[in-house]
């Protein structure tokens, strides 16, 4: 029968010899994660943008390389999902993408606040997981099939914002009506008015009032114009 | 109780119990936040409340194992502590502590790591006062001629514990560097030296409760802590299989935390046989059956749910769902608070002189907050499992499966109702034991007999 004395030195073994190893892998990961964290690219902005997610601990909310809280959105791969014009809207006005859902705090970020984190995220989304977060394997997701669909003349903003919850060529969200057609229902001047502020227009609307700049509003105006019915643009 | 200074003890299980309390309330506020009620969003957004329910958790744990030590230490060494004053000093330092890091965590003061959430100079309190605990105790052990196995233990369990504080306090700029160093704080401390504290306080508690021999009770101590070493210190591996860490750790991870649940299948047959084996009768029942309890909880809750979702293939589709808060609540639950609540359950008579546990109510605690807590996991598992199947498997977007999964979160929060029925139950015996004011008694701390000269109404005095 296994005696204390020697079950004491199982103990001790078995602990020293696995510890010598776990220090060694560990030195050795070490030389890795310059190379697989890209980490040349770790600017002063990406850093400060690592630092304002920490002081403001948006991993309570969130999750990033997939630790934190499963309140919110992953956001190891936010950079490349919804884009960077998407992610500013979302820093400046969290209200505004998603009304009436689950809240996010608004922390009144500066601009330069919002780059650098908007830089931290692209930077993240870059570091080898070694193929984490997975693609889906039973289906093609809602966002990538935005993405893939011609989109040519699209302003980023319509590509990476309203389609979150307009559909267009029959694809994108269902919170808002399709906007096919819409430049045949709608006027120049009209769109503009309704894009400023929609609640100034119809109080009490869904449709939340975005924080575009006049480029981008000038650009959209253009392209929800283009958007004719088959029938117009037949004749 | 043989030493006046082991009463000391009492103030850590009372702050134990406060901030169970506190911790089950903001419980319940991030469980009506999921199931669709934020109605605090302003005031305690998600992240606060997050943070104070886990940190106020760390928090019981670490006071309910330092109320522990100072029982068991004195009685082990058979000798007073060493400075008992400056024990009470420690824990008023540790409250304050704990306290301005909650309010910090109210006023957007904190580091977003988690489990680590404590700002940085609160950081260094903590350090000092834990460095405070070990010298304390160490100096008890030092100027003691006695070391059984089972003081030893504990006191290095509470030493590694306390250095492994340190590497949470590296600065980086790197993300993945920054979750490197977190893991050997919270894994190492849970699948590590925890488990030496949890291994040590179960054998005492079992040389205590059943009278099965020292020499056998501490010659499988032995073997299950070594088992915990070989197979949790490699095991750290399963937390860096996708945080930037090289590909290797998938293989290493893989294997060695694959073989973490034997530790705790170690110590369920343990309780289990040395429960049966004693011949025995202890007349506190109530604390056995915590003890063993702990011992069956931790295998299911860290050791077959953990292994549930250690395998790198598996991990890729449940890393950071609902289900790894599955596995947490279970885990936490069985291996540790279990363990606090053992270890109160036993010492409070002892420490009072009264004899809540012959109340049923000692029984109604216990398997009220058991099923509780069982129902709760459940309910976790459900929605965990299916946020992994919609949202990464089927692609579905993240805001409309947590609108799917909602009404699973009603769910929990009715057996969080059932769990904080037991919780309630216990605290409210605690109250009932009273300060500690029981006679000291050197030795023969098993015999209880009812004192021939109790008046009616009177709690009878437990001899200790
Ligand atoms: C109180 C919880 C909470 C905190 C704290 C929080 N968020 Fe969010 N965040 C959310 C929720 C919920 C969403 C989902 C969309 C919504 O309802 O606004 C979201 C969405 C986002 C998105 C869009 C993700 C997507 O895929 O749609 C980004 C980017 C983001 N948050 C960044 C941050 C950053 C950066 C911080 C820290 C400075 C932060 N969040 C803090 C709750 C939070
Ligand atoms: C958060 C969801 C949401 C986002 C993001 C959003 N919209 Fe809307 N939108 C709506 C809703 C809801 C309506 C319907 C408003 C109503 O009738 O009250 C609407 C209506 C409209 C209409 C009028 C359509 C019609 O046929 O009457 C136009 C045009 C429009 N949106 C354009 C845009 C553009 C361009 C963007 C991107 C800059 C955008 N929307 C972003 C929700 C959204
Ligand atoms: C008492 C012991 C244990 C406790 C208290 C515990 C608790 C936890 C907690 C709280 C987390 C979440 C950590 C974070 O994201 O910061 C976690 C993660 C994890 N645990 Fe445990 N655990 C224990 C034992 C185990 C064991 C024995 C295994 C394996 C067999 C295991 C496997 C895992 C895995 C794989 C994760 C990562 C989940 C993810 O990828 O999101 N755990 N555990
Ligand atoms: C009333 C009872 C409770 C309720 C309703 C509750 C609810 C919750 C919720 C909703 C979360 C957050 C999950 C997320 O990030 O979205 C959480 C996290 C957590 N809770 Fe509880 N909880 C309760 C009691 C407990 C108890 C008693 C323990 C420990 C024994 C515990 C340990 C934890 C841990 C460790 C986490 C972090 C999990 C992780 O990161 O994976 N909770 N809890
Ligand atoms: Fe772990």
């Amino acid at each position: 029968m296994l005696s204390k004395s020697a079950a004491k030195a199982f103990f001790l073994g078995g602990t020293a010899i696995t510890l010598a190893v776990f220090l060694s892998l560990t030195w050795d990961t070490f030389q890795q994660i310059p190379g697989r964290t890209n980490a040349a690219a770790l600017t002063d902005q990406v850093k400060r943008g690592k630092h304002l997610g920490e002081d403001n601990n948006c991993m309570g909310c969130h999750t990033l390389f997939g630790e934190g809280a499963y309140y919110a959105p992953e956001l190891t791969k936010v950079y490349e999902r919804r884009g960077p014009v998407f992610i500013r809207s979302q820093l400046k006005d969290p209200e505004a993408m998603f009304p009436g859902q689950r809240k996010m705090t608004n922390y009144h970020f500066t601009d330069d606040e919002v780059e650098a984190l908007v830089a931290f995220f692209e930077w993240a989304g870059k570091v080898d997981l070694n193929g984490f977060p997975a693609k889906p394997t039973l289906g093609a997701p809602a966002q990538v099939l935005v993405a893939a669909a011609p989109s040519a003349q699209r302003p980023q903003v319509f590509s990476q914002i309203c389609v979150t919850c307009h559909a267009l060529g029959g694809l994108g969200g269902t919170v808002g009506p399709a906007l096919d057609g819409v430049g045949t229902r709608l006027d120049a001047a009209y769109l503009e008015k309704w894009l400023k502020d929609p609640g100034a227009v119809k109080p009490g609307t869904k449709m939340p009032k975005l924080p575009l700049d006049d480029a981008q509003l000038g650009e959209l105006v253009t392209f929800l114009s283009s958007q004719k019915t088959l029938k117009e643009v037949a004749q | 109780m043989k030493f006046q200074s082991q009463k000391v003890a009492w103030g850590f299980f009372a702050t134990c119990m406060l901030l169970l309390s506190l911790q089950v309330i903001y419980g319940f506020i991030m469980g009506f936040a999921h199931a669709g009620y934020d109605g605090l969003h302003s005031v305690i957004p998600f992240n606060a409340a997050r943070a104070t329910h886990t940190n106020l958790l760390v928090m019981w744990l670490l006071a309910g194992f330092m109320g522990a030590a100072y029982w068991i230490i004195p009685d082990e060494c058979d000798r007073e502590l060493a400075w008992p004053k400056l024990a009470w000093v420690q824990l008023v330092a540790l409250v304050v502590t704990g306290v301005t890091a909650i309010i910090g965590f109210h006023l957007n003061w904190w580091e977003g790591r988690k489990f680590l959430e404590i700002p940085r100079p609160l950081d260094f309190l903590v350090v000092i006062d834990v460095l405070l605990f070990i010298g304390n105790i160490g100096w008890t052990v030092w100027k003691s001629p006695k070391k059984s196995t089972t003081s030893m233990v504990l006191f290095f369990g509470l030493l590694a514990a306390a250095l492994l504080y340190l590497p949470g306090m590296i600065p980086t700029d790197n993300q993945t560097v920054d979750s490197y160093w977190r893991w050997w704080v919270v894994h190492l401390w849970v699948e590590g030296v925890w488990e030496l504290i949890m291994g040590a306080i179960l054998s005492y508690l079992l040389i205590k409760l059943t009278g099965v021999d020292r020499e056998i009770i501490e010659k499988w101590l032995y073997v299950i802590v070594g088992f915990t070493f070989l197979s949790g210190i490699l095991g750290t591996g399963h937390h860096y299989y996708y945080i930037g860490t090289p590909r290797y750790w998938l293989m290493v991870g893989g294997v060695f935390s694959a073989l973490e649940p034997l530790a705790f299948l170690g110590m369920a047959i343990y309780a289990f046989t040395m429960a049966k084996k004693g011949g025995r009768t202890h007349p506190n029942r109530v604390a056995l059956l915590w003890t063993v309890g702990c011992a069956f909880m931790s295998f299911v809750g860290a050791g077959f749910l953990g292994f549930a979702h250690t395998l790198p293939q598996v991990n890729l589709y449940t890393h950071g769902t609902l289900v790894t808060a599955m596995h947490g609540h279970m885990a936490f639950w069985g291996a540790y608070a279990m363990l606090v609540l053992a270890i109160i359950s036993y010492t409070l008579p002892l420490m009072t002189g009264r004899k809540v546990y012959e109340h049923a109510s000692a029984g109604f605690a216990f398997w009220t907050s058991n099923i509780g807590m069982t129902a709760m996991t459940l309910a976790f598992a459900v929605a965990g499992v299916s946020q992994v199947v919609l949202e990464r498997r089927a692609g579905m977007d993240f805001l409309t499966v947590q609108k799917e999964i909602e009404v699973h979160f009603v769910g929990l929060i009715l057996a969080a109702c059932l769990f904080t029925v037991g919780i309630g139950t216990f605290v409210w015996n605690f109250i009932r034991y009273g300060l500690p004011n029981a006679p000291l008694k050197a030795g023969g701390e098993r015999v209880v007999t009812p004192p021939p000269d109790v008046s009616p109404g009177v709690p009878a005095v437990a001899r200790s």
